[in-house]
């Protein structure tokens, strides 16, 4: 997204139950009120259905307005409702110049998982990009599996963020994967 | 030769099924130079085909030497006239993008293994088997030529977040 100074972007967040008609309902308001969803992401996690959008409107119009007529429609659904106004720099595109790379993690749950692989990579000033968690497994032998995509660094290699990796491997006894994915342009 | 503009969707060029060439003429040899400059003037990319830069005919450039992934691995700069895909096998996943779909990748399967059989600028008849990147590159250059976009290919809901300056 450019920066246009007449518009103002709001991070909108819905989570409730799932059934359907949840994205109509919610979107139907934003239709009605003229706003554009400028980028979004919605998905399922356990039996609860959440959407994050980011919603872009021309000034002048305000996060009340935009929170009051959604309420209804999420309190009928009853899904929580988040609305937060974006400052001008927060709505600009980032570049990536480094790797993108998958970072598998998965193994036998155990408390702080996310926590200590995150903690390392932020260490390293990795940026994290997306990342999706599941228990999976049997009672008697749950497992956990991440799944995050992470912006490397210009220098940093994936071979070597897997080695950096390794010591949390053996300490957590778990499998960590590095895989690069950075998109091939055709 | 001129390097070309490179049109984006929604253009409409870009869904429409190409002609074959017919005769490989003065216009088509003019063609080929025009693609060829464009793909060396695009940042890191691998191939164009004809109805990216506004001709609605049967002809894509193809060259992954030069690229990480095709290194070792490919037919070095290949023009392709009328491409008609023989045989495929096996199935990858990349992820791509695309010129004329700026600002946005998406997982793709494609074979990974093609024969494809062309003709030549020079007019004669050639089959090659590709593997690997260069077989993606060709099939989605040869997608161009159907009016097929990688978009009409994701199978992944995962999507690029950023903005590329260059690709590897």
């Amino acid at each position: 997204m450019t920066h246009q100074p007449d518009i103002q972007h709001y991070a909108v967040s819905v989570v409730g139950k799932d059934r359907p008609g949840i994205v109509a309902g919610i979107t139907e308001v934003l239709f009605r009120l003229g706003c554009n969803i400028a980028d979004s992401s919605c998905t399922m996690l356990a039996g609860e259905f959440a959407m994050i959008l980011i919603v872009s409107h021309p000034r002048p119009f305000g996060k009340g307005r935009l929170f009051e007529e959604l309420k209804p429609v999420c309190e009928g659904l009853g899904m929580s409702l988040a609305v937060r106004t974006l400052h001008a720099d927060e709505t600009e595109r980032q570049e990536a110049g480094g790797e993108i790379c998958m970072v598998s993690v998965y193994g036998a749950d155990q408390p702080g998982i996310v926590y200590r692989v995150t903690r390392e990579l932020a260490g390293l000033g990795i940026n994290i990009t997306d990342l999706n968690t599941k228990l999976i497994g049997t009672e008697a032998e749950p497992v956990y599996v991440m799944m995050l995509e992470a912006a490397l660094p210009d220098g940093q290699t994936p071979e070597g963020l897997e080695a950096l990796l390794g010591d949390l491997k053996k300490e957590l006894n778990v499998e960590i994967g590095v895989r690069v994915i950075t998109p091939v342009s055709l | 030769m001129p390097v070309r503009t490179i049109l984006s969707y929604p253009h409409p060029l870009l869904k429409q099924v190409c002609q074959a060439v017919e005769t490989i003429e003065g216009d088509i040899h003019a063609l080929v130079a025009d693609l060829l400059d464009t793909m060396l003037a695009g940042p890191g990319s691998v191939g164009v085909a004809a109805p990216q830069i506004g001709v609605a005919l049967r002809v894509c450039v193809v060259d992954v030497s030069a690229s990480r992934h095709g290194k070792g691995n490919n037919h070095g700069l290949l023009c392709m006239i009328n491409p008609v895909i023989m045989q495929s096998s096996g199935a990858a996943v990349m992820r791509e993008g695309c010129m004329s779909v700026p600002d946005y990748t998406g997982d793709v399967e494609r074979s990974q293994e093609i024969t494809v059989r062309f003709l030549e600028p020079a007019g004669n008849e050639r089959e090659i088997s590709a593997t690997g990147f260069e077989a993606v590159a060709i099939q989605h250059e040869m997608d161009h030529l159907d009016g097929v976009l990688f978009l009409d290919r994701i199978t992944c809901l995962k999507t690029g977040l950023f903005r590329r300056k260059n690709y590897r």
